[in-house]
């Protein structure tokens, strides 16, 4: 009887020929294209540098002025504004300006580049159930997988810093923008749909006058939950060296400094409830404005 | 009611006796630290106190300043097999000072220590560069992927306690005005990968490791002398390994020191085990291959340590009275 209590497992050998022929493979693999690979990524990561660059080196007031500007810009809403730029202020007056700085222009990179890609990945899988059914589990793997499970491939193809920092932030935070486009878009009326079939409106006009338009509620859903997802990795994209509000953290944990952690971690907090009432009254701004012109 | 309170009493009493007579030494809590070899030092312990001393031993992940912190407040693991010590002087000496904790083995390991590494192909391509004051001088050998006009020196991930001499050695040498930049690798895994990377590529790589790891081992990571003396324990102990020195000198590596170290309630009747950790010490080559073995069989901290009992018998049956050494050997 004793099958029925040990689990018939692999030998000690065989799973460690496995995880060794495995790792083996990603080597030969890393050796072979990882500086090919690294080279497609180059241009991203002169933009990241010098973005970064350009928000360290511009002066702080004219920096707070642009991001007041740029709230106003999404929210038109004067409370916003003064809310960002007092927790601009407190953040730079606690000595974390630097940080707040680096941490703003990779969550911002990272989360245009997620929007380029997941919108119209979107819109795509929104007319093919085929793509649907393949995407759609590969979405649940980036948002279930542990982090740290790809971070190391990332690492051995990549190395350490900004560019593997924003793949990895990317991967967990692209999902919500693709599913909620592709959910928005199959969620418009039959009826909608009909009539502009009626009116003689060809695909790339159907799409582009009346899918989007209707999906947008849903889209900004997605738009609004990558941010949070983004912001939320910023720590574990500290482990493979992106500097910023997350580096910080990881030092407090390592060495129980409360307070560091603390504001750290509150100013990655502000930073996502700026970006977060920023997003969301953007939304609800274009879908009014759309209404009108449709009403 | 009144029955029923007492059964549970007797119940509880017999219980209670019993634990007592199976276990001679009782529960311990043993910090287990994340890396490599401290996590086959904590699996032998482990293994041989439970095995030959009936002991119940719970293994306690952690860091170097968090378990020492723990142990040092709560008095809690009560046994830290390999504490590195020097960047925890500061509040380690007023602990051993009180008494609160014991150092029992102030070498349990042989021959480690931290200093800068370069890979070995870059060493043997660069005969003429032989200590560190002539490898800065050429930065353009290590061209940094964020800025390639500048050489990537890759650091102490943020938080360990090697940041701030990294730092400061980093300043001390004048590295940033020869062209140099300092790397945050984030976490050891950043910082491993980063090796393992260029290693693999046949890149060079120029940076912060320490010894016995499994990735000097199996990278063959060469260890660079300074080029300068050791410039005494007031510059490294209160400027080098300081946040925010002023004025760091050059200096060598200050000598590493690892303990084992107790919490003195613990020390307190248990003088057998106490025994068996002063004369626990790992020869420097016996534990650099065990650390290959791990890194090339994938192999666990518990795992390594059965390999370890059933390779280096003649070294650690060395380690325990001889009845103990049988007593385990029959549970191998």
């Amino acid at each position: 009887m004793d099958w029925l209590f040990e689990f018939p497992e692999m030998s000690r050998e065989g799973l460690r020929d496995l995880k060794k022929g495995i790792d083996e493979a990603f080597q030969a693999f890393g050796r072979e294209y990882g500086e090919g690979i690294e080279g497609f990524f180059d241009p991203l990561l002169a933009f990241l540098v010098w973005f970064e660059k350009l928000m360290l080196a511009t002066p702080w007031p004219l920096m707070i002025i642009i991001l007041a500007a740029l709230v106003y810009a999404g929210a038109r809403s004067w409370a916003m504004v003064i809310g960002t730029v007092l927790v601009l202020l407190l953040a730079g007056y606690l000595g974390m300006w630097e940080d707040t700085m680096r941490t703003l222009s990779i969550i911002s990179v990272a989360t245009i580049i997620c929007i380029v890609i997941g919108i119209p990945l979107g819109i795509i899988m929104s007319k093919s159930d085929r793509l649907q059914s393949v995407v759609t589990p590969a979405l649940d793997f980036m948002q279930t997988v542990p982090s740290f499970v790809y971070l190391i491939p990332i690492v051995m193809l990549l190395g350490i810093g900004r560019v593997p920092g924003l793949i990895a932030v990317c991967i967990y935070a692209i999902p919500p923008v693709v599913r909620l486009t592709n959910l928005g878009i199959r969620l418009v009326d039959q009826d909608v749909l009909e009539a502009a079939d009626a009116f003689g409106a060809s695909p790339t006009q159907k799409m582009l006058t009346v899918q989007l338009p209707l999906a947008l509620p849903n889209i900004f859903a997605g738009i609004n939950q990558t941010i949070m997802m983004a912001l939320a990795m910023v720590v574990v994209a500290a482990l493979i060296g992106v500097q910023g509000l997350g580096s910080e953290v990881l030092k407090a944990v390592n060495n129980q400094y409360l307070a560091l952690g603390m504001f750290n971690g509150a100013a990655i907090l502000a930073i996502a409830i700026v970006f977060d009432r920023v997003s969301q009254k953007f939304g609800k701004r274009l879908q009014k404005h759309s209404e009108v012109l449709h009403g | 009611m009144k029955k029923l309170l007492a059964s549970m009493a007797i119940a509880a009493a017999s219980m209670g006796f019993g634990t007592a007579a199976l276990a001679e030494c009782g529960e311990i809590k043993m910090a287990e630290f994340n890396w490599a070899s401290g996590e086959l030092m904590a699996n032998v312990d482990k293994i041989i106190l439970e095995e030959g001393y009936g002991c119940d031993i719970e293994l306690v992940i952690g860091g170097t300043t968090a378990i020492f912190a723990s142990m040092n407040e709560k008095g809690s693991p009560e046994i830290a097999g390999e504490q590195w010590v020097n960047a925890l002087r500061p509040v380690l000496d007023p602990a051993l000072e009180e008494g609160r904790i014991i150092a029992v083995n102030e070498a349990p390991i042989t021959g480690l220590g931290e200093g800068w590494w370069i890979t070995p192909n870059t060493v043997e391509a660069n005969p003429e560069l032989k200590t560190v004051l002539d490898w800065i001088e050429r930065p353009d050998l290590f061209p940094s992927a964020e800025d390639p006009s500048k050489g990537a020196f890759v650091g102490c991930p943020a938080g360990w306690g090697c940041q701030h001499n990294n730092i400061s050695l980093f300043e001390a040498f004048d590295m940033a005005e020869k062209g140099w930049v300092l790397i945050d690798p984030g976490s050891a895994a950043g910082l491993d990968g980063s090796i393992a990377k260029a290693s693999e590529r046949g890149e060079n790589w120029f940076g912060y490791y320490w010894s016995p790891t499994s990735i000097v081992g199996k990278y063959n990571l060469q260890p660079i002398p300074f080029g300068v003396p050791f410039a005494g324990a007031d510059n490294w102990d209160n400027c080098i390994a300081v946040e925010g020195c002023p004025n760091p000198q050059p200096t060598a590596w200050v000598q590493s020191e690892v303990y084992t170290l107790v919490t003195a309630e613990f020390a307190e009747g248990n003088d057998d085990i106490n025994e068996y950790l002063a004369a626990r010490v790992y020869p420097g080559e016996v534990m650099g291959s065990m650390l290959v073995f791990m890194a090339e069989e994938q192999a666990d901290g518990e795992d390594a340590a059965y390999e370890f009992l059933a390779t280096y018998e003649e070294v650690w049956t060395q380690w325990v009275p001889a009845d103990i050494a049988e007593k385990v050997k029959a549970a191998l």
